[in-house]
């Protein structure tokens, strides 16, 4: 029920003419720094990345964070396969796909991830689940949307049969992936939590609508999230159900619409991890490891199946 | 318990022959009965006052007396009296009428302040909140309160208000005994009680004798009017936020009488307060109603109604948005058993519910509702023993239906159903309690209740198992149990005490111990209570929160009367607090037992109050130094920690003064320590997206900047004597200026990613944002009326 209640908080984000928004910048608590491993594979036929870095200070985004000469590879399970990451640029380990294994993992297996960093040894688990077929993406103009007046567009796929199933769902403007932390699309089964009880049927109209980006002019007005000639492409990734849990608190703390959706917001408190390092660490690693299947469609928004329809 | 019965016995078994001096006291203009009058025999140095339906009972030896008739704002009666067979004497007082000198902040009686045993009690009186500047220009019972000492809120946008640093939910607030859910109309800016439809306002602190139970932190108990029973009369007023008006009158002249009142606030111009965009369909606004009948049915039968029916929508879009909404009704009989045993009949309904709609068609939407449904029987006797003791005993039985979600989906025409089952519970209590006079320096009430609470089927029954301290519960296994099956039976024993020590005749010295238990838990994670925040009972999972709360204060009035002053200390310490873990879901969430803690809370802390209470400038000054703090396994690596109502402290200074008898100004100035924030110290970059981190897994570990503000309001009453008679027609003007200089108080300081949209491989920048819901100030005009 989260997905709700951000919509519920987009929508409560209209300044309030009384109200008053600063950007402030307090002087923040420093601490030792921690390492983060973001590493969320997929089993596409194309190079994967994980990225090793370590917390910075909150407000410092320019210092570098990347970790160097790590030792970073995947295996199955069973210990039989090895994909090995090189580091391609500071702290950015990549695998190359090769004639013998053109993408990793299959699914339903389960895959190891193990990183060392001079003598400290980290390590994670993942099981590959499997993802639906994205059905069709379909443009709808709409005269009086609440985000305006123009083109939306609409991803229709069903979940498989069976419940339990989490995915994150990604979408692309002309290439670009849509990463503001509002339009971070999740769905459990259907619909958006475990308590929805939709298995099997057709992800929620919120869910197929989010592929839609938000962005505003200077003056704080919507902007048409597709106009004719611009391109969609939609992934459907599916990720363990730990990491749907993940990404559920990631959004919850990074998407502050602010203004009057301040009255329900939470506090601040610190997402969880499925990395596991040594006991002796003092610092815990931070970060994610997930695998992913991935299903993807695209479409193209043409302007001659709509002629007539304008104004 | 037949023990504490027999105590007072013993020691008057020979005063048991007095007679019995007895009736009710009322206002002799409209008829109202007057609450905590007092009747006073000189001769004996002792009295009784009047209970919540005026009716008083004396039982003193036989002989001739002169006896004081009175009440603060009414001019005393005194009569005398020959008392030697039981004698009924009903009389009505006349107000006093308003002069230059006139008091107008008062306390009960005169010394009421250092003679009665009432420690950490205050008692407003409805005349007092209307000369206070309010929100916006209108008189509010809430925000009058919250500039008692002890007594804070969050910030403007927070719904409720706390008591000693306690939660909102801790706070039993009862409108003619019905419990009300939510008090806040549109987060807390107004509250559900319209103030020409209240008579009495008493919040209790500290010293909650034991007819009074459910929550830990505070009972605020409002009494509505009776209605005019002599005369029609009508008032209201035009603000800028809302009107309203109230209708009251005789049904049957002297015998009984009604009342009724209502507001509505102006949709368009709400919404604009709050929206600087107003789309179409948009709407912000509330209305409320409260009625009241009553009919005398004989000397000794008296019934009551009493009804009030409010709702509040936020609109977004058409069809979607959200509102909430408080129906309480309340049926009460009033027999006179003998002339010294007064028993009285509760019984009430109380729903709150609220609603979330939001998708723009049938065929994709998604409509939640969320309810809470008390009804409930509550007997109650008094017993006037004698002069020197008021025993008082009864119970209460209520049945509770929650529904935490009924939900239904839309998706591509598909339904589906995700609703959450119901939940249902039963609460019970028996309390006997005697307010005694030892001796002419002594006063002790003390009393014992025993609450009990069944957590009861049909339902499912979940239960969990502890992973790490701290983290989310795992689920074991799900069972379902039959209709009124017994799931978890509690139950506490909750003894109260308190006594007042006369020093001399203007200082006292007073101590209350109790020991509350709280069934029903008001479950909320957020940065200030909101209507989406549900009520849970406790359950098989949810132990009761019980408190002990001892206090200690120092009474001394000053220049016959003038000035009241007090210190008082106090100590409450609770067991089985509800915290959340980090990251806890509490919308719609089955499961949500499996994120609740409880921990062990504190609060302490220092009240000092000063009233100027008689003249042409009066007003008051509440300071409280206090801390509250909690402590739950696996949060802040076990240590203590201040909750989110830690404020320091909290200093609120009022006045009026009176410059014509036209025309008074009032202000109030209000000084809070800023509440306490979680702040990040590093940044985790995933995904291309920056998260905040606080490496020490602190809680509330920052406080945000001191909240301050002033008020400022004029009133202009219109002329009251035309041609030299008393004009039928009253009005007057309140002009006010909330928040005079503008302080942005931030209400929260959130921290995000600072571009609009992050290119990938560019850093990504953070900033910090300070969030003020009033950042300027606001003007308002009220024009309000009455015949």
């Amino acid at each position: 029920m989260k997905n709700i209640q951000k919509i519920l908080m987009l929508l409560l984000a209209v300044s309030l003419l009384w109200s008053c928004e600063e950007d402030i910048y307090p002087e923040l608590e420093t601490a030792e720094p921690q390492i983060v491993i973001d590493a969320w594979i997929n089993n596409n036929p194309e190079p994967q990345y994980i990225r090793i870095s370590e917390t910075l200070p909150y407000f410092d985004s320019l210092s570098t964070s990347g970790i160097e000469n790590a030792t970073v590879y995947l295996t199955d399970i069973e210990g039989n396969t090895r994909y090995d990451f090189v580091e391609k640029t500071s702290g950015l380990y990549e695998w190359i796909p090769s004639p013998a294994y053109p993408q990793i993992g299959t699914i339903m297996n389960s895959y190891d991830l193990y990183v060392k960093i001079g003598g400290e040894v980290y390590t994670s688990t993942s099981t590959l689940n499997r993802v639906p077929e994205v059905d069709s993406i379909v443009f709808s103009y709409e005269p009086e949307s609440i985000y305006g007046e123009g083109y939306y567009a609409q991803f229709y796929a069903n979940d498989m049969l069976g419940p339990g199933d989490t995915y994150w769902i990604k979408a692309y403007k002309n290439g670009n992936f849509l990463n503001k932390p509002f339009e971070l699309n999740l769905a459990f089964d259907a619909g958006f939590t475990a308590g929805s009880n939709i298995d099997g049927g057709t992800f929620v109209e919120m869910i197929r609508d989010m592929i839609n980006p938000y962005d505003t002019d200077e003056a704080g007005d919507i902007l048409p999230s597709y106009l004719p000639g611009d391109m969609v492409f939609v992934e459907i990734h599916s990720i363990t159900n730990e990491a749907f849990t993940y990404l559920n608190e990631l959004k919850i703390q990074t998407d502050r619409p602010g203004g009057f959706a301040e009255l329900f917001s939470v506090p601040l408190s610190n997402v969880p991890t499925n990395i596991v390092g040594m006991d002796s660490d003092d610092l815990k690693p931070l970060g994610f490891f997930n695998m992913s299947a991935v299903s993807s469609l695209g479409n193209c928004l043409d302007p001659d199946k709509f002629a007539g329809l304008d104004n | 318990m037949t023990v504490m019965l027999c105590i007072p016995c013993y020691s008057f078994g020979v005063e048991e022959s007095g007679t019995t001096l007895y009736g009710y006291l009322k206002d002799s203009g409209s008829g109202e009965p007057l609450i905590g009058a007092t009747i006073y025999a000189p001769k004996l140095g002792n009295g009784t006052i009047t209970n919540t339906y005026g009716f008083y009972s004396l039982t003193i030896p036989e002989g001739n007396y002169t006896i004081d008739f009175s009440y603060i704002g009414y001019a005393t009666i005194t009569r005398e009296i020959e008392l030697f067979t039981n004698q009924r004497y009903d009389l009505e007082l006349d107000e006093e009428s308003v002069q230059i000198a006139e008091v107008v902040i008062q306390a009960k009686s005169r010394d009421h302040n250092v003679s009665s045993t009432e420690l950490g009690v205050h008692k407003l009186d409805i005349k007092t909140i209307q000369k206070m500047p309010a929100f916006m220009g209108e008189v509010d019972v809430i925000k009058s309160i919250q500039l008692l000492p002890g007594v804070s809120t969050v910030g403007e946008g927070a719904s409720g208000f706390n008591v000693r640093g306690g939660s909102v939910g801790q706070n039993l607030v009862l409108l003619d005994d019905a419990p009300v859910y939510n008090s806040s109309h549109v987060m807390g800016f107004f509250s559900v009680f319209n103030p020409d439809a209240v008579k009495d306002v008493k919040l209790y602190k500290g010293g909650i004798p034991a007819l009074y139970g459910g929550r830990i932190a505070s009972i605020l108990d409002i009494k509505m009017k009776e209605g005019n029973s002599k005369h029609f009369g009508v008032q209201g007023g035009i603000g800028t936020v809302f009107s309203r008006l109230t209708v009251e009158g005789p049904i049957v002249k002297d015998k009984g009488s009604f009342i009724l009142a209502g507001r509505r606030s102006y949709a368009d111009i709400l919404a604009a307060t709050f929206t600087d965009a107003l789309e179409p369909g948009q709407a912000l606004n509330f209305w409320d109603m409260t009625l009241k009948a009553n009919y005398t049915l004989d000397e000794k039968n008296r019934i009551y109604l009493s009804g009030y029916f409010g709702q509040d929508k936020f609109m977004f879009a058409e069809n979607q948005g959200f509102s909430w909404g408080n129906r309480t009704a309340t049926v009460r009989w009033n027999h006179l058993v003998n002339n010294r045993l007064f028993f009285n009949f509760t019984s009430y309904f109380s729903d709150y519910q609220y609603q979330l709609l939001l998708g723009e068609d049938k065929t994709d939407s998604f409509k939640w509702d969320s309810r809470i449904r008390t009804t409930a029987v509550k007997p109650e006797f008094s017993y006037s023993l004698n002069a020197n003791n008021k025993i008082y005993f009864g119970g209460e039985l209520l049945y509770y239906r929650f529904d935490p979600a009924n939900a239904v989906f839309s998706s591509a025409g598909q339904l589906s159903n995700v609703s959450l089952d119901p939940k249902h519970a039963y609460e019970m209590a028996g309390y006997v309690g005697n307010k005694q006079t030892v001796s002419s320096k002594i006063e002790i009430e003390y009393g014992l209740r025993f609450s009990g609470f069944m957590f009861a089927g049909p339902g499912k029954v979940y239960s969990y198992e502890e992973t790490e301290p701290g983290s989310r519960k795992q689920l074991i296994e799900i069972s379902n149990v039959g209709n009124r099956e017994p799931i978890e039976y509690h139950s506490t024993f909750e003894p109260r005490f308190s006594i007042r020590y006369q020093i001399d005749h203007s200082s006292s010295i007073k101590a209350s111990y109790n020991r509350m238990a709280q069934y029903l838990h008001l479950i909320s994670n957020t940065t200030a209570s909101n209507p989406l925040n549900i009520w849970m009972p406790s359950t098989n999972n949810i132990q009761p929160e019980t408190a002990n709360a001892f206090g200690l204060g120092y009474f001394r009035n000053f220049g016959d009367n003038r000035f009241e002053t007090s210190v008082e200390l106090y100590y409450r310490s609770t067991v089985n607090q509800i915290e959340y873990i980090d990251g806890a879901d509490l919308f719609i969430n089955e499961f949500i037992e499996a994120d609740l803690l409880s921990g062990v809370g504190r609060a302490y802390g220092m009240e000092v109050s000063l009233r100027k209470s008689k003249g042409r400038f009066t007003g008051w000054v509440g300071y409280t130094l206090g801390r509250t703090e909690m402590k739950v396994e696996g949060i802040n690596h076990d240590n203590w920690y201040p909750t989110r109502f830690d404020q320091k402290h909290n200093l609120s200074l009022t006045g009026a003064f009176q410059v014509t008898e036209r025309l008074s100004f009032s202000a109030n100035f209000s000084y809070i320590t800023g509440t306490p924030t979680t702040f990040p110290t590093s940044r985790i970059e995933m995904q291309g997206y920056v998260i905040p981190h606080n490496a020490y897994e602190s809680r509330n570990n920052i406080r945000i900047e001191d909240y301050h503000r002033l008020d400022l309001s004029v009133r202009l009453d219109g002329k009251k004597i035309r041609r030299g008679k008393e004009r039928k027609y009253q009005s007057y003007w309140v002009f006010g200026a909330y928040n005079v200089y503008a302080h942005k108080n931030p209400f929260s300081i959130y921290f995000s990613q600072a571009n609009d949209r992050s290119v990938p491989g560019q850093p990504v920048a953070t900033k910090g944002s300070s969030m003020s819901i009033i950042g300027s100030m606001i003007p308002s005009i009220s024009y309000n009326f009455k015949f």
